[in-house]
């Protein structure tokens, strides 16, 4: 009798032994290297340039002698060709295909995702999904942005599933947050796929409408939350306020990176099935080892569509050097902010998470809005704009958090406290000095 | 001619209908008698049903199980509206999207732009890769290529930029979005035309004038198409370049133009479109009254001879 497995179950891969995890990942890296020397102009160039053939790459090491390339490369290349066709995709105007967009400060790129694409990075995605607690039958509340890849990925997680989906109206902006709450309380899905700052504009919402947020969220067992990163003291405070089951944050971007928090919530799992992640010094191009911060560089494994090979996503993280008490060997990382959102504090490279950590450690300041104010210069000290919270003593408050910076960041600090954070620095992590008027204190 | 008997047992399936016309299902013989007999449903049916019942769906699903898909509407009322859609319901309204693009000359290998939100069936009917459980939406079975941005005004940038590095065929824009896009794309790109082939504007149960039309097109100096949605009828027609009448099916639809109280009697011209969708099996729409003011025209033009045509 054939044996009966559960819809969309994924298969051992993520348990591999890690030297298996690395034949298989060199075996996908030389497959994408030869697919882009081959059709690929765009690389070719770059190939020729580093001198440097796919059949010279014996090893990962040798890999990394491929110079990455910014988002900014790609746009000046668009640019010079007038289309967004630059040679870093294969074509075939027979493929059912979509274009996407990635967006961004510096503008908008096009990535071309032909069928081939979908089947395998949305596959590769189901198993995100099914770690955070899908299953087949269940109904899944999700937005529609049908401009983003994972909205072109996660149709097809559902369908891999079987499970069903319910869309609010709209997208992921806070003037939507009533259509999203209403259709949560009115269809009751079991799981919410979600953008962070969405999920606290519904937050905002259920006190807009004196609702408790554990009753809208009623029927949701399991969220999993993307685009921005979540404290454990903030998913603590979530879980308990939305009575959910569990959260679980994904990280991802168009170019090829997904990961995923298993339910240890010890780091992401990078999906090795669909994407190679290295961290490199952005000063000297230099590999780092697990445990240092560094630009996070990916390489797509899917040699469909549009490519992404060695690709600095400008994303300052690390590979954790840490193993999953869950057992699986896909390797564990972080990213902790755009780098162009680090501060440079007495000689230190801060971003805004390593200050959320630290106010989190209160539990009046959990998930308070709050900004680093940038100067030109390295500051001799932090400057914080914290948005004043109804209960507790802010004098106190801040003497014990500059204690706290000190002691862990090994940095000097001084807060402002703002009545509330101007609308135009809602979410916005990063003030420059320039920019900021006389607080309201 | 199609079964009513059939039609109706099967939308007589849903709380609503059976309430409405459920006893009649089975002595309706033709249209004649269909328009006759069966009570019309409004919006303001729906919303009164739903709060009501407490049922998303206002009392109109079918069946026991839980739908596959479910879209919240976009209708201003009192209380949210939804529809749920099965895999043959997803199939048969991306049809219509289908034959709405062939109208406009859309063939394969064109690039497809659509600045809409992907919760509107203009986004969500162009590819099987937006919509889950759809097997093939419009630009599949074209073989066209999409690209979508998020209907929000000040992200006419973006749709710009589409422009410049895309050069679809055509440009799907919501009507709300229309005049922020045209100030941008003045501002940036000069001649739309070089950049695009046609405007389609579309809105869900209503369309811009004639006039208005007639405006941008001289404003921006190229063809501006209209396209008709009534989402609660899960309704596509679509302005053809011929004659600039909206095209529709029969096999999709059955149109009448009627007046708010239900009879055929016209009144200063301010008839209505109603809709009955022959598709829909989840979500039945029978006889749904919409916003839109409008009549039915013999069909023949030569851009599809057995289309209904419709002014609205």
């Amino acid at each position: 009798m054939r044996k009966e497995t559960e819809q969309g179950r994924p298969d051992g891969k993520d348990s591999w032994p890690e030297e298996r995890l690395r034949m298989f990942q060199f075996r996908k890296i030389k497959r994408v290297l030869d697919h882009a020397y081959r059709e690929l102009p765009f690389y070719r160039r770059r190939f020729d340039a580093a001198h440097l053939h796919p059949d010279s790459v014996k090893s990962f090491h040798d890999f990394a002698r491929l110079p990455t390339f910014t988002k900014r490369e790609v746009l000046d290349e668009m640019k010079k060709k007038g289309t967004f066709k630059i040679g870093m995709e294969t074509y075939n105007s027979a493929d059912q295909a979509v274009l996407c967009m990635t967006s961004g400060t510096l503008g908008t790129s096009f990535l071309y995702l032909p069928k081939r694409w979908r089947s395998l990075r949305g596959d590769s995605l189901a198993r995100a999904y099914w770690w955070g607690g899908l299953r087949t039958g269940m109904r899944m509340l999700m937005a529609a942005p049908a401009w983003h890849s994972l909205a072109v990925q996660e149709s097809r997680v559902i369908e891999r599933l079987g499970a069903a989906c319910v869309v609010p109206w709209g997208t992921f902006l806070p003037r939507f947050a009533e259509n999203f709450l209403t259709t949560l309380v009115d269809t009751r899905p079991d799981f919410v796929s979600m953008f962070l700052p969405m999920l606290y504009a519904l937050l905002a919402e259920c006190r807009r409408r004196k609702m408790e947020a554990r009753l809208a969220f009623d029927s949701v067992q399991y969220l999993l939350i993307v685009g921005a990163p979540m404290t454990p003291a903030s998913r603590v405070k979530l879980k308990e306020q939305l009575g959910v089951r569990d959260i679980f944050e994904g990280l991802g971007n168009p170019e090829g990176l997904t990961a995923m928090e298993c339910s240890s919530h010890r780091g992401h799992h990078i999906f090795s099935d669909c994407c190679y992640v290295e961290i490199v010094d952005p000063k000297t191009g230099a590999l780092l080892p697990a445990g240092k911060r560094g630009n996070v560089v990916i390489t797509s494994l899917i040699p469909h569509g549009t490519l992404y090979l060695r690709y600095d996503s400008e994303d300052l993280g690390e590979i954790l050097p840490h193993a999953c008490e869950c057992g699986r060997t896909w390797p564990l990382m972080e990213v902790y902010d755009r780098r162009a959102n680090t501060v440079e504090v007495a000689g230190k490279e801060i971003v805004p998470y390593d200050v959320r950590l630290c106010l989190d450690d209160f539990p009046e300041l959990i998930g308070v809005p709050f900004a680093v104010v940038r100067g030109e210069k390295s500051a001799p000290y932090l400057r914080l704009l914290i948005q004043r919270v109804p209960t507790g003593d802010p004098y106190e408050l801040g003497t014990q958090l500059r204690a706290l910076i000190r002691q862990r960041l090994q940095i000097d600090a001084r807060e402002e406290w703002s009545e509330e954070l101007p609308e135009r620095w809602k979410g916005v992590a990063v003030i420059e000095e320039k920019d900021w008027g006389t607080p309201r204190v | 001619m199609r079964s009513f008997k059939q039609f109706l047992r099967i939308s007589a399936g849903s709380p609503l209908y059976r309430k409405k016309f459920g006893g009649l299902a089975t002595e309706i013989a033709d249209f004649k008698d269909f328009s006759a007999r069966i009570p019309l449903t409004t919006l303001e049916e729906l919303v009164a049903e739903k709060i009501s019942s407490g049922d998303p769906y206002a009392s109109r699903l079918c069946g026991n199980g839980a739908p596959l898909v479910t879209f919240q509407l976009e209708y201003d009322t009192e209380t949210r509206l939804y529809l749920a859609l099965s895999r043959q319901d997803l199939k048969k309204y991306a049809e219509a999207l289908r034959r709405c693009w062939s109208l406009v000359g859309l063939r394969k290998g064109d690039a497809v732009a659509i600045f809409d939100y992907g919760t509107s069936p203009v986004s969500y009917l162009a590819s099987s890769a937006f919509t889950p459980h759809l097997s093939q939406g419009a630009a599949d079975a074209l073989g066209c290529l999409p690209i979508c941005n998020d209907g929000v005004a000040n992200m006419s940038q973006r749709v710009v930029e589409i422009l410049k590095f895309i050069r679809p065929k055509a440009l799907f824009i919501r009507s709300d979005c229309l005049e922020p896009f045209s100030i941008e794309s003045e501002r940036q790109l000069g001649s739309l035309s070089a950049y695009t082939g046609a405007l389609v504007v579309t809105e869900n149960e209503g369309c811009l004038t004639k006039v208005e039309r007639d405006a941008y097109e001289k404003r921006l100096g190229l063809p501006v198409y209209r396209l008709l949605r009534i989402d609660a009828g899960m309704f596509l027609a679509m302005e053809c370049p011929e004659c600039r009448l909206f095209h529709s099916w029969k096999e999709l639809y059955y149109i009448e133009s009627v007046t708010r109280a239900g009879d055929d009697v016209d009144e200063g011209g301010q008839k209505s479109l109603a809709v009955t969708n022959w598709f829909a099996r989840t979500c039945p729409a029978v006889r749904y009254l919409s916003q839109v003011k409008g009549s039915v025209h013999s069909a023949g033009c030569r851009r599809g001879r057995a289309d209904i045509r419709i002014t609205a």
